[in-house]
């Protein structure tokens, strides 16, 4: 609620955000037109099957990039000290923070596929979508552990944006948000399989605009759950350590 | 009646103890035992082996040069910073152990003029340290009715804090650590930018909070700066903290 409301507060900041969503829709579809490749018959496919890359691009931003800035500002701002010392306590309240961004990636995400269908005749498979929001609350399932683990970082080591980006590159790059997996090169693409990204993007996908899976859905739900479950203990665990040793140092609140 | 946290029940479930000690740990008020802090980095001690006891219903000055501790003092209290050594207690409540429960009964006022949100309003800024502070709805609009009125601010309920006077944000902030009906509220150097009626506020919280057993420990970095009269006082000097 709280960053709600700021956010609210900067009143040209949703519109300015979703005029981004339709510019980057718009540059894909010019791009897509240049796409003529075995794996994708026509441009329009290429163009859908981005599509659904630069909503898990956004979110990824946004829940990874937008958490560091807002724990950032915390920090400066001497508010994270109040979150600190309150009863919710450091852990939950930082956890707390990964909602907002989350929740504003879902929002997004459906403008970003509402503009493509409107404005650029994307055709979405409408007897599954119903079936892609509970996807897409899991897959921000999948975003919070590394949401927790940046911010731990964040809080030990007081900066991680190079590393943020550095590291949403590289999962943009090996989980194939814009270009299929099966175009990497061997040496690399096990990289693919050992993070939640690949099966995520592949579901939603499927869901959305009927992209074929590898496997069966069952199997690729459990393997995204999986990642969850292992993820999230140590995330938590991650940020307890990361907060603890900011007490022993004196450096919870510094910046 | 006192304020009560969403998870009480299970808290108190988990301390069961005998009701003697019970009681009698919970009339100790804020203790202090051999709390040391070194700064490894700058091979100083910042806190060496303090002790400190104030009894509930009672207010205790501290007072220091810049960089005696004073600030390092409260931080540890507050649970911010953990001592190396030594044990920090509120009515029996362990700082360290008893984390969650501890810190909801400490309300903290930080040097400076930070920790408030530029763009929120005062009520929000009410609100939300309400709702970090786990107070159900109903005590939470109590609260928030209560400090509306302790510290003058029912005008400035809807206006946003960096629209204010600094003044008028030390008002907020000295709100917020009030707001949860605390039993010790830690002031580090309040008075900054108060004017004649805030220190008046100030003073009347203080003594509201101490008519209803709480505890108040007061910074400053001299006596001149107290503007007000102590039940305890202490001097800080490079880490060790003397009764005065």
């Amino acid at each position: 609620m709280r960053d709600l409301l700021i956010f609210f507060s900067y009143r040209g900041r949703l519109p300015s955000q979703l005029i981004g969503v339709a510019a980057t829709v718009t540059l894909f579809y010019y791009v897509s037109r240049l796409v003529k490749t075995p794996e994708f018959p026509t441009p329009q496919d290429y163009f859908a099957f981005a599509l659904i890359g630069i909503v898990v691009i956004r979110a990824l931003a946004l829940s990874f990039g937008g958490l560091v800035g807002t724990v950032r500002q915390e920090l400066v701002a001497g508010t994270f000290e109040r979150m600190a010392t309150s009863p919710l306590g450091p852990i939950f309240g930082t956890a707390a923070m990964t909602l907002f961004p989350l929740t504003l990636s879902l929002f997004l995400g459906m403008a970003t596929i509402g503009f493509a269908v409107v404005a650029f005749d994307v055709s979405l498979e409408w007897a599954t979508v119903p079936l892609a929001l509970p996807v897409a609350l899991l897959a921000a399932m999948t975003l919070v552990p590394f949401s927790l683990m940046i911010t731990a970082a964040v809080i030990a080591f007081k900066q991680a944006g190079a590393a943020v980006r550095l590291f949403t590159v590289i999962i943009t790059v090996v989980s194939g948000f814009l270009f299929p997996v099966s175009l990497l090169p061997g040496s690399i693409r096990w990289a693919s399989d050992v993070q939640p990204f690949t099966p995520v993007i592949e579901l939603l996908r499927h869901l959305l605009i009927g992209t074929p899976l590898q496997g069966p859905v069952i199997i690729t739900l459990i393997k995204v759950l999986a990642f969850v479950v292992v993820l999230l203990p140590l995330a938590l665990y991650l940020l307890r350590a990361s907060i603890e040793w900011g007490r022993r140092r004196a450096t919870l609140i510094e910046y | 009646m006192p304020l009560r946290l969403r998870h009480d029940k299970a808290i108190d479930a988990q301390e069961r103890e005998p009701p003697s000690a019970s009681a009698r740990r919970a009339d100790q008020g804020l203790v202090l035992e051999g709390v040391s802090k070194n700064w490894v980095d700058q091979r100083r001690t910042a806190l060496h082996e303090v002790g400190l006891a104030v009894g509930r219903g009672s207010t205790a000055a501290v007072v220091g040069a810049n960089g005696s501790g004073k600030t390092t003092l409260l931080r540890v209290i507050v649970g911010m910073i953990r001592p190396d050594g030594g044990t920090v207690s509120l009515n029996g409540r362990d700082s360290a152990r008893d984390g969650k429960r501890y810190r909801s009964k400490i309300g903290y006022l930080s040097a400076g003029n930070a920790g408030l949100f530029a763009r929120l309003s005062v009520g929000r800024h009410l609100a939300y340290s309400a709702s970090i502070a786990l107070l159900s709805k109903d005590d939470a609009q109590q609260c928030i009715d209560r400090v509306l009125d302790a510290f003058a601010l029912r005008d400035l309920a809807s206006r946003r804090v960096d629209r204010l006077s600094l003044g008028q944000r030390q008002r907020v902030r000295t709100a917020l650590a009030f707001l949860h009906e605390p039993e010790l509220v830690l002031l580090d150097e309040p008075h900054n930018s108060l004017d004649e009626h805030g220190v008046l506020l100030l003073r009347e919280a203080v003594g509201d909070l101490t008519a209803r057993g709480g505890i108040a420990l007061w910074c400053a970095p001299a006596h001149s700066d107290l503007e007000a009269s102590f039940d305890r006082s202490f001097v800080m000097r490079a880490g060790r903290l003397e009764q005065l």
